[in-house]
């Protein structure tokens, strides 16, 4: 019954562009299914393996870089003489995708060796540290000045320039996504991470590699991460170091939170409540400073009533 | 070695006050386990609030400091009973969102309320610089460490030295002791959220004149008090203040003499670094990996 | 026979009816500036320029017999906020020509949306070179390149005898492309190049860099960012008793802030600005100069404000006179108008040349650039 459901809801999202005249809409659709990507990868690391990691946005952004890089081709005389000529977008999306995944298992390793509130802030700490590399590697990454003109995805003939192409295309990883996070969760190493989030010592006692699960946690959220971020540089076409804003980190983890962490439909509903929200709030018509202000008190209203999240409140309430 | 002199000289102004930022948020963060966003706004608001009272209503500058703390500390006050109250139960990052959205509300009040252009407050203090030597520095910056450093020794006094101290030292060692033992959690609460954040309203209340008022002041400043949390150590006074003198100093001499663009960096990294040789920081009391 | 005159009186007044309220349908223009976030002063700057802009023509009578509407979008100092402005006020407000995005990476980041729909947009503010050379036909812009303003700048070499100059730039496109510029430009012309210094655009302490650069020991320093770190750049170089002469460059500096905010470290400062609202009569047409600066000040507007409204009145103004020239509010009938206009702006006379890759070429206007002083407290001409 619960299989018919959902096939029933991916049929009728799949549909959207078939039927929906508004373009606007559907470009929001789009932003919102990326940033959704990204919020179930961060629930990895937050809900099921109970890890405080607020520099999701790094894995995001530099799958974001990598991807554009290698689509546009680079050169670099320092720190040693290379040159990469201009891949076709598949392979740049998965280099992408590679880089995010190699510093994860990077930042894994370091920020495992501490927990809670030090892990907050190591992770905080990435970020900002990868964004300056960012700005300040101009030889690389242009810096400021932007990388534009990004490639779109060119697979099997198929341009994925216009908008109903990219909705599937985001729909289509969005889904793949859920799966392996699903399938992760529920096998073996899925219940080890989520027996170390509820009671480390009482899991380490029985044996569980604490970091080796950790870190793979961290793997398969950052490239999935690095995935979302790949999507955002082919669709939007232009990538700078603003796409490690703290503002992007925060939509993740709010979509996370108020959706409900350590669920699977999660980061769904809160994604797309939190992400379409703003968009509704522009169409009100008040002042852009209250836009904001009521944003930052519905988030704070919502996790005051429901501090478990919208779908644990909600399965309660059918239970 | 002039440029050297003048670094350390800057690096020493900047220092009290990152210490004051970090020390406000050691506790908050130390005590009530809970990532304040809006500690950042709290230093906004005290910055805000001299301009206010210099400015607008003509509040003589020596009078609008201790005012500009006291309206941060009831700030604070307030944010704890209205939003953390209920939620003293529920998970770190439940409250942690809850300080995000604060944090966005407040910061989106004050650019309704004073609009994005930056505000400047003026003070009493000579225009030209005393000078040492080869080496120069105003006398506004002077005065804010001598503050700085007094109200510190206020906090560490506090903490220390009353009864009030010795209930919050008590709740951060060991919150379920504690309250059998007849501490009310609730108010060690308010009272922690309180004075953490007055800490943060005094440091904008005394860096607002020596920069300019703007609304999203606070992020930056709020980045640093993280960075001086995990130099210092969760909880510890002493660590936080030589945390923030050491960080100052770092800033000041990666950005003279390695990279200034990379200035702001150096904290980050400096925190990386420690947390890979010495994970609780510089001087932590308590053990805590995991 | 009686009814069918009747008839006629009747649908000729029906019609009369029908056609003055389909005339009445206002031309839409869409406007995306950042009005909250980073940059929200300057964003809501702009946008006050543009809205009197949009009184003035609509108290005339408005273009083609209609009024024209402005549709003001926030983009929140955002990329990603931006292409979403974009792509609303063009598929949701179906706006024929925007207005827009102030900074060059919001710029950049909605240049795909106008070659996706064919969407002409003026931009107003933005100083990348990127801008221009990428390839976007639809791009029309009126703000200088930082390579323009250096090269405006070059008489002036001469004239303050620079021998040796330092630069501290703010750490984005605008800062570091100035920085580039100005640095190619003085070395061309026998200035010797010292240290460039960066800061982080949030950054309020610059007591390294500015360190540095006293042991440089140049004689100017350009200095490139934001007005509030400009007031803060002043008071501590003062507090650091730096001897060089400090020129500001950007046009987005406004002098009447740095006088209120830095006081007295303000004085013997120059600035390269774009507007001179102290002295209409120095830009090519002061009446249109002194007619904005009344009614800015009129709406109490704030005044260091002036010298980055304008930029909203002479985007406007480009857009109603290509509109008027095009005979219709549509997007490719507005786009080839405006290769053709030349309009009386508030900076100088506007009108456009052809930069960047040849068959996908930009409009590019070429302004005018003016130096001020700071003496004593007062805006002065240099």
């Amino acid at each position: 019954m619960k299989a018919a459901a959902t096939a029933a809801f991916v049929v009728v999202l799949a549909s959207v562009p078939l039927w929906l005249d508004n373009a606007y809409f559907l470009h929001v659709l789009i932003v919102t299914g990326i940033f959704i990507i990204a919020a179930m990868s961060l629930n990895l690391l937050l809900g099921y393996a109970g890890q405080l990691s607020l520099g999701h946005v790094a894995f995001f952004g530099i799958g974001a870089y990598a991807s554009a890089l290698v689509s546009l081709g680079f050169k670099l005389t320092f720190p040693f003489e290379i040159e990469v000529q201009a891949k076709p977008v598949w392979l740049a999306m998965l280099m992408g995708m590679l880089a995010a995944g190699a510093s994860g298992w990077f930042i894994g390793r370091i920020a495992f060796k501490v927990r809670g509130a030090y892990f907050v802030i190591v992770s905080i700490s990435f970020v900002e540290v990868v964004r300056l590399v960012a700005v300040n590697w101009v030889e690389l990454t242009q810096g400021p000045m932007a990388l534009n003109n990004i490639p779109p995805l060119e697979v099997w003939g198929i341009t994925f320039l216009r908008k109903p192409a990219n909705y599937w295309l985001v729909l289509g990883v969005a889904i793949a996504s859920y799966v392996l996070i699903r399938r992760l969760v529920c096998s073996r190493a899925g219940r080890a991470m989520v027996a170390l989030a509820e009671n480390e010592p009482l899991a380490t006692s029985v044996g569980i590699d604490v970091t080796r699960y950790l870190v793979l946690a961290a793997v398969v959220s950052a490239t999935m991460a690095g995935a979302a971020g790949a999507l955002y540089a082919h669709y939007v076409r232009i990538v700078d170091p603003d796409v490690f804003l703290f503002i992007y980190t925060v939509t993740m983890v709010i979509m996370v939170i108020t959706g409900g962490k350590g669920t699977l439909a999660g980061p769904v509903v809160g994604g797309l409540i939190f992400g379409l929200l703003p968009e509704g709030l522009r169409a009100a018509a008040i002042a852009p400073e209250a836009q904001w202000i009521v944003y930052g008190l519905l988030m704070v209203l919502v996790v005051y009533f429901l501090p478990r999240g919208i779908v644990p409140a909600f399965t309660k309430i059918r239970g | 070695m002039d440029q050297l002199l003048q670094h350390g000289l800057n690096a020493l102004m900047l220092g009290g006050t990152y210490a004051l930022l970090g020390i406000g948020l050691t506790l908050i963060f130390g005590i009530m386990k809970v990532v304040n966003f809006t500690h950042g706004e709290l230093y906004a608001f005290g910055a805000y609030m001299m301009y206010a009272l210099v400015m607008l209503l003509g509040v003589s500058f020596f009078v609008a400091l201790p005012l500009a703390i006291a309206l941060g500390v009831a700030l604070g006050a307030l944010l704890e009973l209205v939003l953390l109250r209920r939620l003293r139960a529920a998970d770190i990052d439940t409250t942690m969102l809850v300080m995000i959205g604060a944090w966005i509300a407040l910061q989106n009040a004050e650019q309704l309320a004073w609009t994005g252009v930056a505000k400047s407050i003026s003070t009493p203090f000579p225009a030209a610089p005393l000078v040492i030597g080869p080496v120069s520095v105003a006398w506004n910056r002077v005065f804010v460490l001598v503050i700085a450093l007094i109200l510190i020794f206020v906090a560490y006094l506090v903490i220390n030295r009353t009864k009030l101290g010795r209930a919050m030292r008590a709740t951060f060692q060991d919150r379920d002791t504690a309250a059998l033992m007849g501490v009310r959690i609730g108010n060690i609460h308010t009272a922690t959220f309180a004075l953490g954040s007055g800490l943060a309203a005094a440091a904008g209340a005394l860096l607002g004149p020596v920069f300019v008022a703007y609304p999203s002041m606070g992020d930056l400043a709020a980045a640093k008090a993280f960075a001086v949390v995990i130099l210092g150590g969760l909880g510890s006074i002493p660590g936080a203040t030589l945390g923030g003198f050491i960080l100052a100093l770092v800033e000041e001499l990666g950005a003279g003499y390695v990279s200034s663009g990379y200035r702001d960096a150096m904290g980050f990294l400096l925190i990386i670094v420690i947390l890979l040789f010495r994970p609780t920081g510089l001087f932590a009391r308590k053990e805590r990996v995991g | 026979m009686n009814f069918g005159w009747k008839a006629i009186a009747a649908a000729f007044a029906a019609s009369l009816v029908a056609g003055s309220v389909g005339a009445q349908e206002p031309i839409k223009i869409g406007v995306t500036q950042p009005l909250t976030g980073a940059f929200a002063a300057s964003g809501n700057y702009v946008a006050q320029g543009a809205k009197i802009a949009e009184e003035a023509i609509n108290k005339q009578g408005g273009v083609l017999g209609r009024k024209i509407q402005l549709v003001i979008e926030d983009n929140k100092s955002n990329p990603t906020e931006a292409v979403a402005t974009a792509e609303k006020l063009i598929s949701k407000d179906k706006v024929p020509v925007l207005m827009g995005a102030w900074s060059s990476t919001l710029t950049l980041a909605v240049m795909p949306k106008l070659m996706e729909y064919q969407v002409p947009m003026v931009v107003e503010t933005s100083s990348s070179g990127k801008i221009t050379t990428s390839g976007n036909p639809y791009i029309f812009r009126i703000s200088p390149t930082s390579e323009m303003e250096a090269k405006a700048f070059v008489p002036m070499v001469k004239k303050f005898n620079i021998k040796k100059a330092d630069f501290l730039a703010t750490n984005n496109d605008f800062g570091l492309g100035a920085s580039q510029e100005f640095s190619k430009m003085l070395k061309e012309n026998g200035v010797q190049v010292g240290v460039v210094e960066t800061m982080d655009p949030k950054a309020t302490d610059f007591s390294a860099q500015l360190a540095k650069i006293k042991a440089s020991g140049g004689d100017t320093l350009f200095v490139t960012t934001a007005v509030e770190q400009a007031t803060l750049i002043l008071r501590q170089a003062k507090e650091q008793q730096l001897k060089a002469r400090i020129i500001t460059t950007g046009g987005s500096v406004s002098p009447d802030q740095l006088i209120a905010q830095a006081g007295a470290a303000a004085n013997g400062s120059y600035h390269l600005v774009f507007f001179t609202p102290w002295f209409p009569d120095a830009v090519k047409n002061p009446d249109i100069a002194k007619k904005f600066v009344g009614e800015w000040t009129a709406r109490k507007y704030e005044v260091g404000g002036l010298t980055e409204g304008f930029r909203g009145w002479d985007a406007v103004h480009t857009i109603v006179e290509a509109i008027k020239h095009a005979g219709k509010a549509e997007p490719k009938a507005i786009q080839d108008a405006l290769w053709h206009v030349k309009v009386k702006g508030i900076n100088g006379d506007i009108a456009f040349i052809k930069q960047g890759p040849a068959g996908k070429e930009s409009a590019q206007n070429v302004p005018s650039v003016y130096v001020v002083r700071i003496d004593n407290g007062k805006v002065v001409r240099n």
